[in-house]
């Protein structure tokens, strides 16, 4: 691992359509530790992940205007980008009814921010980085 | 009971009739074969009164050949020419101490037509008798049959007397034979009413009498004998071994009761009952079967759709798929119609196009699956759009689809019934049932079909509100739940510059246990929810459940309650976390609810005790926490809190009622 990336934060894109909510999103992100990328739609995210290396974990929501909602996104980032964690979140009430990819967390909106909080601190210590 | 210059009377004509003694006749035995079918009673006797007993010169259903005086209940008959008619034997007053009746065979039920000679003499009756109380008696048609078999045995009676007197028979035979014709014919009618015909088998020869009903209800031309196994080629293969066959004729195995189907030449199907008895020699070898045939389709058929109904009623109680629902009532209408084909499409009333789905076919019928346009097959759309169920008994003739009734002939459609189904005013989906064999609709029928079209229609009605509701129910959750997201990214925003974060990151756990008694919530419907939910759900948002005895009987709350209920669970289990018995490894929870008080006004008390943590003080200072939990159930105070070891116990009570009130 090369020298400038010990000191540099590991990345969170988070990636919501409701600004408000991609704020405060922003803010526990940076409030966990991490650098944090924003995203409104998949689009914006796909293009932002094609240009980037450093993204360690994709937050996203699920219910999204645009060509891909937030399912749909997390399948191509888990075609493309395999390393890459991800977290879901809706406020849709069934879980069962969403098919979190392999190795994704969800949560229910209005989510823990203690609980995210730390999960986004197990993934990024547990990815290696 | 008679008086005795009657009885001389009655002994004279009996005696001329030169009757009583002598053997079975198969003239009189059909007779009280007749009256049993026609009344219905399993007991019937040609009874002939003496001074000292009753003799039956035909009987069916009763072993004893005569009886003493003293037990008859003919005898009482006699007075009258009218019918006597006795619906409950134990309850008369001539009949309740009658061996008969006290003893076996318990008869109950008791109907006698007089015989009454020429001369206006009483001899004896024609009777019916029931092992089981009548109260209605007999109908009218049974009534006047009974009565009409009554003249037709005295008519026998009288030709027997002739035929053994020819001296007598050239003075009488022209007024004899003008009333047997007249008799007979009433007779015939009366069994004809009934729809019953009569058959005497030659077992030797295999030759049949048949009665003109009897070849009526065969679909046979009329004549007086045919080959007994003439029928066999009408009877559907698989009944085949229903009716009576040569060697079970011969040695008398054939089964007395039985009901088969047949073919009619126009390739209907009729239900076939028959009743037959047999008549032995002295050897008790079997040399005739004699009984008699009614065609029961109706019956049967009456019987299916009532079934059909019932099955129906279970089937769209029990869905909740329209399709499903469309497919079974299509399904059950066309078996109990012996149609040939039954389904539904999804209709579009623009294009004027049906899309059918998958049907349900009898062997060797084709499939209608896929897109149809109504106007290729006539105009009966008009109908459907109104709201009306269409039945066509015959496409070819009906003046709704004659112009195109090839078309409809070519898809094997004869007759067609189209119930449709209309979601929010809208015509969307057509129930159909085929058939490929023209028919008259009975009233009973169309009432069957527009009953499964009416309950049919509603039970989708249903089904499609409750579809609605449920995605109305799930919107709106996202969209609350949207909601509170966003109070929440503003309380964020809003307090990010303040340095405690204790009163922010309980306002955001409040906001969660808000969310999570909405979720318990759309999980019923917003109908309600159990205690047990809320308080395992509680626990288990914290992780605490396997660390809590939860206990109490299942009692659903309103959603008003469940929501206050939800942040005051919250605000207990805050508490026992933050300084109860929750706060270190080993402390438990005790959470129980019962009911008490008056059952006009039941109570609920919820209790919360805890065991194994810190020592417990009461705290100084009021949050909203605690104020929260003051305020109690329903936010109107009732509660105990002691702050003893092993832990802090709080005790709540509220009325049941309340809790459960929707608003």
């Amino acid at each position: 691992m090369g020298q400038s990336q010990m000191f540099a934060k590991p990345t969170v894109l988070v990636v919501e359509d409701e600004p408000l909510l991609r704020m405060m999103a922003v803010d526990l992100v940076e409030d966990a530790g991490f650098e944090a990328l924003e995203a409104a739609n998949a689009d914006e995210a796909i293009k932002i992940l094609e240009c980037r290396s450093d993204i360690c974990v994709v937050f996203t929501d699920i219910d999204m205007p645009g060509s891909m909602d937030g399912l749909l996104l997390a399948a191509a980032v888990r075609d493309r980008w395999p390393p890459i964690e991800i977290i879901l979140t809706s406020g849709h009430v069934h879980i069962s009814e969403v098919e979190v990819p392999h190795g994704g967390v969800f949560f229910s909106k209005p989510y823990d921010h203690s609980a995210l909080t730390r999960t986004l601190q197990s993934m990024a210590s547990g990815s290696g980085h | 009971m008679t008086s005795e210059r009657d009885d001389t009377r009655r002994l004279e004509a009996l005696a001329l009739y030169e009757i009583m003694d002598t053997p079975p006749e198969p003239e009189f035995d059909d007779i009280v074969l007749l009256a049993s079918e026609i009344c219905q009673t399993p007991v019937s006797l040609v009874s002939l009164v003496e001074t000292e007993r009753q003799w039956f010169k035909a009987r069916i259903g009763f072993e004893q050949c005569e009886t003493p005086i003293g037990q008859s209940v003919c005898a009482h008959s006699l007075t009258s020419s009218d019918l006597l008619v006795i619906p409950d034997l134990s309850a008369d007053v001539r009949t309740r101490d009658n061996r008969l009746v006290t003893h076996d065979p318990f008869i109950r039920f008791y109907a006698g037509a007089p015989l009454i000679s020429p001369e206006g003499v009483a001899i004896g009756t024609l009777c019916v008798i029931d092992k089981v109380a009548r109260p209605d008696g007999l109908n009218d048609t049974q009534r006047r049959s009974l009565a009409a078999l009554a003249r037709q045995v005295v008519v026998l009676l009288e030709m027997r007397r002739i035929s053994s007197r020819k001296d007598d028979l050239f003075r009488r035979q022209k007024r004899i034979s003008s009333e047997v014709r007249a008799i007979a014919a009433s007779s015939i009618a009366a069994q004809e009413a009934g729809g019953i015909g009569t058959f005497d088998i030659d077992v030797a020869s295999g030759r049949m009498k048949i009665s003109a009903e009897g070849c009526r209800i065969f679909h046979l031309p009329i004549q007086d004998e045919y080959p007994a196994n003439v029928i066999y080629d009408f009877i559907l293969p698989q009944d085949r071994h229903l009716p009576s066959a040569d060697r079970t004729r011969m040695d008398g195995t054939a089964s007395l009761e039985t009901e088969y189907r047949i073919h009619t030449p126009q390739g209907a199907i009729r239900w076939i009952s028959r009743r037959a008895s047999f008549h032995r020699d002295a050897e008790g070898r079997a040399m005739r079967m004699v009984g008699t045939l009614k065609d029961v389709t109706e019956e049967r058929n009456a019987h299916a759709r009532m079934q059909a109904l019932i099955r129906l009623g279970d089937v769209l109680r029990d869905t909740d798929d329209v399709q499903q629902a469309a497919f079974d009532a299509a399904e059950l209408m066309a078996e109990a119609l012996g149609a040939t084909r039954a389904g539904f499409g999804m209709v579009d009333p623009v294009a004027e196009t049906v899309l059918m789905h998958r049907d349900w076919r009898a062997p060797g019928v084709a499939t209608l699956e896929g897109l149809h346009h109504f106007r290729d097959y006539g105009s009966f759309i008009e109908d459907l759009r109104r709201g009306e169920t269409v039945l066509i008994g015959d496409v070819t003739t009906d003046p709704r689809t004659r112009d195109q009734f090839q078309t409809l002939l070519d898809i094997g459609i004869r007759v067609l019934v189209n119930v449709p189904v209309f979601d929010k005013g809208q015509f969307n989906l057509v129930v159909f049932v085929h058939s490929n064999e023209p028919r008259q609709w009975s009233d009973a029928e169309l009432d069957f079909i527009r009953s499964v079209g009416d309950r049919l229609q509603s039970a989708i009605g249903r089904l499609l509100a409750e579809m609605d509701q449920d995605i109305l129910n799930r919107e709106l959750s996202h969209r609350l739940k949207n909601t509170l997201s966003i109070v929440q990214a503003i309380a964020t925003q809003t307090l990010r510059a303040v340095q405690n974060r204790g009163p922010i990151e309980s306002f955001e756990k409040r906001l969660q246990a808000l969310s999570s008694a909405h979720d318990v919530l759309i999980h019923r419907n917003w109908t309600g929810a159990s205690i047990k939910d809320l308080v395992s759900d509680t626990l288990d948002r914290i992780g605490m459940l396997e660390r809590a005895d939860v206990s109490g009987p299942a009692i659903f709350i309103g959603p008003k309650a469940t929501q206050s209920v939800m942040l005051l669970l919250h605000e207990l289990a805050t508490n026992a976390v933050k300084y109860g018995s929750l706060s270190n490894e080993t402390g438990k929870v005790a959470v129980k609810w019962d009911i008490s008080g008056p059952a006009d006004n039941p109570q609920l008390s919820f209790s919360w005790q805890e065991a194994g943590g810190p020592p417990v003080t009461e705290p100084t200072q009021r949050g909203f926490g605690s104020r929260l939990i003051r305020m109690g159930l329903l936010g109107t105070g009732d509660v105990d809190i002691r702050y003893d070891a092993p832990g802090i116990m709080i005790v709540m009570r509220a009325s049941l009622s309340h809790l459960q009130e929707a608003g």
